[in-house]
């Protein structure tokens, strides 16, 4: 059905992992499918749960180029889609009247026929040779592709395409990349409708800053990306953090674990991500840490939670609270 | 796992029924997503029960919110489909069968039934002093414009409420990031500049430019609910819901809450083109109506749920209150310079400016007067006909 190298969840799941990636069950299922059915895939979930990640590790896994599309507010099709070289076309039209003096005055002196080699064949009158001096800056060559053409035009087995934070785009950016979405193509006036050489294996992120369009969704997979669960979590911090020793990565994700569970989860803004994590286990190995202990968590604060009042809610108190032993 | 057709037929037969019954607990499923979660499940093992949960769920369920209600009725489904259409007809008692009153219409039964609070008629005896016909006088009319809303009879109040909704309230545009080509700009328009170029050999003769594109600012709007604001509550909802439709409703944002002494999300009620079903669904939404005010607590849950509501910072927060407020002045004080930063204009139309001698000594108004950006009248007609002109003032300072 596709040019998916994986025959089961299980080959896709162990090939994630190869490339750093740590999918649960129900992740990996998704991705199976929409590298399968050939559909985007959608995902949605906190900041820091590692759906940027993904992209880059399927990316690794499938042995596929990735090619990254950031959206931001007033994102435009140019920046997005195709641009056109508008100082060499410039340096085109120059070269062809230099070489052609009338060539835009529409007066008949024009040289043989073939003169003008690689430059398409002169009209007799002004307005045609015009209308010609337009289709031959308007080339292939003269076309600057951004991501989502370059995707398209990727040679098979085609690309890995990350259209990242698609909530931060507006929404008649949404709406310019439906045609994009569901058909794999997209029209230029100048070149014609271009169709993908193979389908990209699309992937998009969104932190819901704002709901998506259902024209976008109805086109899309879905994953609901949660917060790892603490083995999940361990396993990732252990293969980023070799350096750490077991038993500190054990109590950083435990630590973390807790943090983002219930009774803490409202005390603070905005709950640490899986790379805080990273980060963390990273500065607590420089830091010579073996054990965590309230005073080092406290005074690390700032790398785990990047606003005021959370740093300031981490008391040595809670810290303490949250390293006691869980009673099972 | 290749499967033999009558199995695969019986596979696709259960799918379409869950699919139907996922649509009847109200998540959004079309056919072609049942048809594309026949084909995603024959690509899954069906001999374990969580990959199937997880197709279906990958290809069904679109939205965070939904997959609660998708996991309770995959497992009741798949266990036993009996039983849960069994729990969907108790879950969902009008879902199906009954034609009866699935469409009651708002106006009908606002006037045989007053909703609790929110309908608030004003006092009867007030009845009797001035009767008004729909034909209306010039001196009349001139005379309510400038009524104050706050003193006003039964009839005069239903003919206030309709004038308010004819008036206007154009919402300042600005510059957005997005561009067109145009005479005037910062950028050359490429394409543009090239086709003129090329009837001219390459020779730039002729500049086009890219502008930016004007979009009314994103808007959030809130009103105060409590007792002493419930006269002008309803008139000012009608007002904003006819004056802000036409500006913002389609291309920019419109944020609407209701709060008194919790916060009332009433955008989806604003939604409704009929000023008349606006007000319904809204009093059928605000279960606080003329309730005490606790504005702090009221924007600490707009932080903390809402954040996203407020666009970069262009968004003209308007908060519509009188400022009398029971709750704690430093979390108000705290929650409202949260806002302002996070805002382009915080304003606040205060119905208590009808009085000459105005002074904002209430603890609440206090600080509302030292947060917000601009403060402005909205006790009659006349005063929220000039409410654009102010606005736009205050923008400009």
């Amino acid at each position: 059905m596709s040019a998916t190298p994986f025959s089961s969840i299980d080959a896709l799941t162990q090939a994630l992992e190869r490339a750093g990636y740590f999918a649960d069950r129900r992740l990996a299922t998704a991705v199976f499918l929409a590298l399968k059915l050939q559909r985007p895939l959608l995902l949605e979930g906190e900041p820091g749960v590692g759906k940027t990640e993904l992209a880059k590790a399927l990316a690794g896994a499938l042995g596929r180029e990735l090619l990254r599309l950031q959206c931001y507010d007033g994102l435009e099709h140019r920046e997005a889609l195709y641009e056109w070289n508008y100082a060499a076309q410039l340096l085109h039209m120059r070269a062809v009247e230099l070489r052609a003096p009338t060539l835009g005055t529409g007066v008949s002196s024009l040289p043989p026929e073939g003169a003008l080699a690689g430059l398409g064949r002169p009209g007799a009158g002004g307005q045609e040779t015009a209308e010609q001096a337009e289709r031959e800056v308007y080339q292939d060559r003269y076309l600057i592709r951004r991501p989502l053409l370059q995707a398209l035009q990727a040679p098979a087995p085609g690309a890995v395409l990350l259209i990242d934070e698609l909530d931060r785009a507006d929404e008649p950016f949404e709406a310019f990349l439906l045609e994009y979405l569901g058909e794999y193509q997209v029209s230029i006036p100048e070149l014609g409708t271009v169709r993908a050489v193979a389908t990209p294996v699309t992937i998009l992120t969104s932190n819901r800053t704002r709901e998506l369009h259902d024209a976008v969704k109805r086109r899309c997979l879905y994953h609901w990306l949660d917060y790892p669960d603490r083995e999940r979590e361990l396993a990732i911090v252990q293969a980023r953090v070799p350096g750490a020793s077991q038993a500190l990565s054990r109590q950083v994700a435990e630590f973390v674990g807790r943090l983002r569970s219930q009774p803490f989860a409202n005390a603070f803004q905005r709950a640490p991500g899986i790379a805080e994590s990273v980060e963390w286990a990273k500065a607590l190995v420089a830091l010579d840490t073996l054990v965590l202990d309230p005073e080092v968590v406290s005074d690390t604060a700032g790398i785990l939670f990047k606003q005021r009042e959370d740093v300031a809610a981490l008391t040595q108190d809670l810290a303490a609270d949250l390293l006691k032993p869980e009673e099972a | 796992m290749q499967l033999g057709d009558s199995r695969t037929g019986k596979l696709a037969d259960n799918i379409t029924a869950f699919g139907r019954a996922l649509r009847r607990a109200g998540v959004p499923v079309d056919s072609a997503r049942i048809a594309l979660a026949g084909q995603a499940a024959q690509l899954v093992d069906l001999s374990r029960k969580d990959d199937l949960g997880a197709a279906l769920e990958a290809v069904l369920v679109s939205r965070e919110q939904d997959r609660g209600v998708f996991r309770e009725l995959f497992d009741a489904f798949f266990r036993d489909p009996a039983v849960a259409n069994k729990l969907l007809a108790q879950m969902l008692p009008s879902a199906e069968g009954k034609a009866e009153p699935s469409k009651r219409r708002p106006r009908v039964s606002e006037a045989l039934a007053p909703q609790k609070g929110f309908g608030a008629q004003p006092p009867r005896a007030a009845e009797d002093e001035v009767r008004f016909d729909a034909a209306m006088t010039a001196s009349d009319l001139q005379r309510l414009r400038h009524a104050d809303f706050g003193a006003l009879g039964g009839g005069e109040y239903r003919l206030v409420e309709r004038l308010a909704r004819e008036v206007a309230l154009p919402v300042p545009r600005i510059a957005m990031r997005r561009t067109r080509p145009g005479a005037r700009g910062a950028r050359l328009h490429w394409p543009g500049v090239m086709r003129h170029a090329a009837h001219t050999g390459g020779e730039l003769l002729q500049l086009r430019r890219l502008q930016r594109r004007k979009q009314p600012l994103p808007l959030l709007l809130l009103v105060d609910v409590s007792g002493s604001m419930e006269r002008y509550a309803r008139l000012l909802l009608a007002f904003l819901h006819a004056a802000t439709r036409g500006g913002v409703g389609r291309r920019g944002r419109r944020d609407v809450f209701a709060f008194g002494t919790r916060l009332t999300d009433l955008t989806p009620a604003f939604r409704l083109a009929d000023t008349d079903e606006m007000l319904a669904a809204a009093g059928a939404a605000i279960d606080d109506y003329a309730g005490g005010t606790r504005l702090g607590e009221s924007l600490a849950q707009l932080r903390e749920r809402h954040a996203r509501r407020l666009v970069g910072r262009r968004t003209l927060v308007l908060v519509i209150s009188d400022g009398l407020d029971t709750g704690e002045p430093a979390a108000l004080e705290r929650e409202l310079a949260w806002l302002r930063l996070h805002s382009r204009r915080l304003l606040w139309l205060n119905p208590l400016l009808r009085y000459d001698r105005y002074t904002p000594s209430a603890q609440g108004a206090a600080v509302l007067h030292r947060q917000a950006h601009g403060m402005l009248a909205v006790h009659n007609i006349a005063r929220l006909e000039q409410l654009a002109a102010s606005i736009a003032a205050v923008m400009d300072t």
